[in-house]
């Protein structure tokens, strides 16, 4: 232990709150750190609030530039009237919603497969857990082009081999091929936590149920899953605060439109992807941080209920 | 403890030395970079459009440019709709990511009058061996606003027919030289076969891609996007109205009916690809295209036809197009970009690539300047569709597409107006969604009605 270590465990814990104590000295340094986020995350965001009660355009969008006024809560109401936004909206929160699940579900039966020891275990950890390495739009790049090409895709070809006529998959079904791509992606890090979560699982009570003679199923149902139910809630959570803000995929596969334009897309689409109009899509993203505040706030709680519960155990 | 405590401060002393010579070195490198692009190798950075032409300029830039002139390109080859929005982010914001970047007349004249990109009149007339006069009027006045240049055209094209003449001849039919789009559509769904599509539209969102095609459909059977004030504004969308209906019907059935596989992703370069494989025996889109069909390295050289772009209700349909480079305002480096732009799209590169790209002479750049069209080997090696691309540009009705009276600047294949960008686009992928059969007509319209009308208030 260094002796500034050792003189600190001396201090008394009050003292903490001082400015002048040596814990805050020792977050000194982290301040400069601390000031440049908030000065690129949050400043940026102030702005944005700020052009949201605007109709700033961009100079291109108009052949003599008007300039840019006030406009109160218009942008607001008009998000309210927009079927777009709506349509928008349910995309998102189908995609989110199917992504979440079913990568999940595949998620927790990897695990499951990956708590047992068998030959070659570590070699298939690594190969499933390869697709969340991947970059996102590489990953929508692969699946459209190699996968679901109707002129030279995997899945045609084997469709054709097994006599059946080809199918345009993204142009036909854009949101089950988003959310394809999504679920393969994030199928590994639902895997992750899921076998945290099974290896946190103490080993004397399986076996004393073992011994009770509890059949396997009755001891996944009765312990297991209650066991995982906070790992299952983490995992929803944290797959939702990403793969609502999914835009690689979408931009890549589909490029927007009905079926496969989600929130962040649209506002996209609004501002720098074409539209131009920044004063409206600054409120239709101040809208969406409002929501992702909401589904954050509760990730976090369930994060530190898991992790009260964890100081208990 | 004694040794402990002199051992650390060594260890910081050691740390802090590896530090600064980190910085030092990163800070160098900057300083470096800075002076060194500034002075020995001089560096323009210029936006391309990902099509076959441009392709080639970008192979042949290192040994016909970059060592003449010292002034090394780099390129950023980007597709259609991102070289779109890519541009006009950079133009708009006076962004300082190119020297140079590829528009056409959609955006030229915008541009310019909102003083966006730089005019290049006096460069251009002052130039002798850029040879100002020898450009195509028709192209030169769609780059220009009020007498002004704002971009100097790479290659030129309006849109037509081209057929597998030998798949046409085997099922006894033979295509006027000026086709109406029923007859064309009758022959469609005839020579369509398991194996070989009857035609290749476009069909991929975006309002270049889809929105160019449909829109000389539109055109023709008497709709409209927008209707004109008498002042040139946008008065009503006509999204709404039985000809923009009868339009829409008419392509996508005739796209599901005969079209290629998979359409709602198929743009100009996919439509290439499937006609030089032999799966579309028909295809309607750029001229440009003939000279990739009929160069010396295509599969099927010799096998096309070509006729005008089809029509119904106005005498002539084609759109007028033009790749072309412009030179933003916020450019760092205009002379160099000018020596840039005056070389790729002067005479000279037109006459050195004939014997330097793979597809040979047919695939030079064309549709731009006069005297290409009187280079023997071009004549020779575009003697099938040199004349027809030429006439398609003269005949392109860039000031009367319609029926009615268009707001904004001149325009074929979109409405000259900077809303149409993003109305385009999204309408575009309501329509595109409609042929692959995912909404209906009436949907995808009402839609389309909304966003059209809400763009122009």
């Amino acid at each position: 232990m260094t002796a500034a270590a050792a003189a600190d465990a001396t201090l008394p814990k009050g003292t903490a709150r001082d400015p002048f104590s040596s814990a805050w000295r020792r977050r000194l340094p982290l301040l400069p750190a601390l000031l440049y986020v908030v000065a690129i995350t949050q400043l940026p965001f102030l702005v944005s609030i700020y052009y949201s009660f605007t109709n700033l355009k961009d100079k291109t969008q108009s052949l003599i530039p008007e300039p840019t006024r006030y406009v109160g809560i218009d942008n607001y109401k008009q998000i309210f009237s927009d079927p777009f936004f709506r349509q928008a909206m349910w995309t998102s929160v189908k995609m989110t919603v199917l992504a979440v699940v079913l990568s999940l579900l595949v998620g927790t039966m990897f695990a499951i497969l990956l708590d047992r020891t068998f030959l070659g275990r570590g070699l298939i950890r690594t190969l499933l857990i390869t697709p969340f390495l991947l970059m996102p739009v590489v990953a929508a790049l692969i699946w459209k082009q190699q996968m679901f090409s109707s002129l030279f895709g995997v899945l045609n070809k084997a469709l054709n081999f097994l006599g059946f006529n080809s199918v345009a998959f993204i142009s036909d079904h854009p949101l089950a091929s988003i959310v394809t791509v999504l679920v393969w992606q994030w199928t590994p890090f639902m895997m992750l936590i899921m076998l945290a979560g099974l290896q946190s699982q103490p080993a004397d009570i399986l076996e004393a149920a073992n011994v009770d003679g509890a059949s396997s199923f009755g001891i996944f149902r009765q312990l297991t899953l209650p066991h995982l139910r906070r790992y299952l809630e983490l995992g929803a959570l944290l797959g939702s605060i990403y793969i609502v803000q999914a835009f690689d995929a979408i931009d890549v596969m589909t490029g927007g439109g009905p079926g496969s334009t989600n929130v962040p897309y649209y506002v996209y689409q609004e501002s720098i992807g074409g539209g131009f109009r920044y004063g409206s899509a600054s409120a239709y993203a101040i809208v969406v941080v409002i929501f992702s505040i909401v589904i954050a706030t509760f990730a976090l709680r369930v994060l530190s209920s898991l992790f009260r519960d964890e100081d208990r155990a | 403890m004694q040794n402990r405590w002199t051992g650390s401060v060594r260890r910081r002393r050691t740390l802090g030395v590896a530090l600064t010579v980190a910085v030092a070195a990163i800070a160098t490198s900057f300083v470096a970079a800075a002076s060194g692009g500034g002075s020995r190798q001089k560096t323009i950075s210029v936006a391309i459009v990902a099509n076959p032409q441009m392709q080639d300029i970008a192979r042949l830039t290192p040994s016909l440019f970059t060592k003449k002139t010292g002034i090394k390109v780099k390129y950023t080859i980007l597709d259609e709709g991102r070289l779109r929005q890519v541009t006009t982010r950079d133009v708009g914001s006076g962004g300082k990511a190119f020297d140079a970047v590829m528009i056409g007349p959609y955006e030229a004249p915008q541009f310019g009058s909102a003083g966006l990109i730089k005019d290049l009149t006096s460069m251009a007339k002052s130039d002798k061996a850029y040879r100002y006069q020898d450009l195509i009027p028709a192209v030169r006045n769609a780059l220009s606003a009020k007498g002004h240049l704002y971009a100097s055209p790479f290659y030129g094209e309006s849109s037509f027919l081209m057929y597998r003449k030998d798949v046409l001849r085997k099922n006894g039919i033979k295509l006027p030289l000026h086709p109406t789009w029923q007859r064309v559509a009758q022959v469609a769904r005839k020579i369509n076969s398991s194996s070989m599509a009857g035609i290749c539209l476009r069909g991929k969102p975006g309002w270049g891609d889809l929105g160019a095609s449909f829109t000389t459909v539109l055109n023709t059977f008497g709709g409209t996007w927008w209707s004109a004030k008498s002042n040139g504004k946008p008065d009503k969308a006509q999204v709404n109205q039985p000809a923009f209906k009868t339009a829409l019907d008419f392509y996508a059935k005739l796209v599901q009916d005969a079209g290629e596989k998979d359409a709602a992703n198929s743009s100009f370069n996919e439509c290439l690809s499937q006609y030089q494989a032999g799966k579309v025996a028909m295809w309607y889109d750029a001229t440009v295209a003939a000279g990739v069909l009929e160069a010396s390295d295509s599969p099927v050289k010799g096998k096309n036809g070509f006729a005008f772009a089809p029509h119904y209700k106005t005498p002539s349909t084609g759109w007028l197009w033009t790749w072309a480079l412009a030179i933003p305002r916020s450019s760092p480096d205009p002379a160099d970009a000018w020596t840039y732009i005056a070389w790729a799209t002067g005479p000279q590169y037109l006459k050195a690539a004939g014997s330097r790209v793979k597809g040979g002479w047919a695939s030079i750049p064309p549709g731009t300047r006069v005297s290409t069209y009187r280079i023997p080997q071009y004549k020779r090696a575009a003697k099938s569709f040199a004349g027809i691309t030429l006439a398609a540009m003269k005949a392109a009705p860039i000031t009367h597409p319609g029926t009615t009276k268009r707001p904004g600047l001149p325009g074929v294949q979109y409405v000259g107006i900077p809303q149409f960008q993003d109305v385009g686009n999204r309408c575009t992928q309501l329509f595109s969604a409609v042929i692959a059969g995912s909404i209906k007509d009436t949907a995808a319209l009402s839609q389309c009605q909304n966003i059209a009308s809400k763009a122009i208030r």
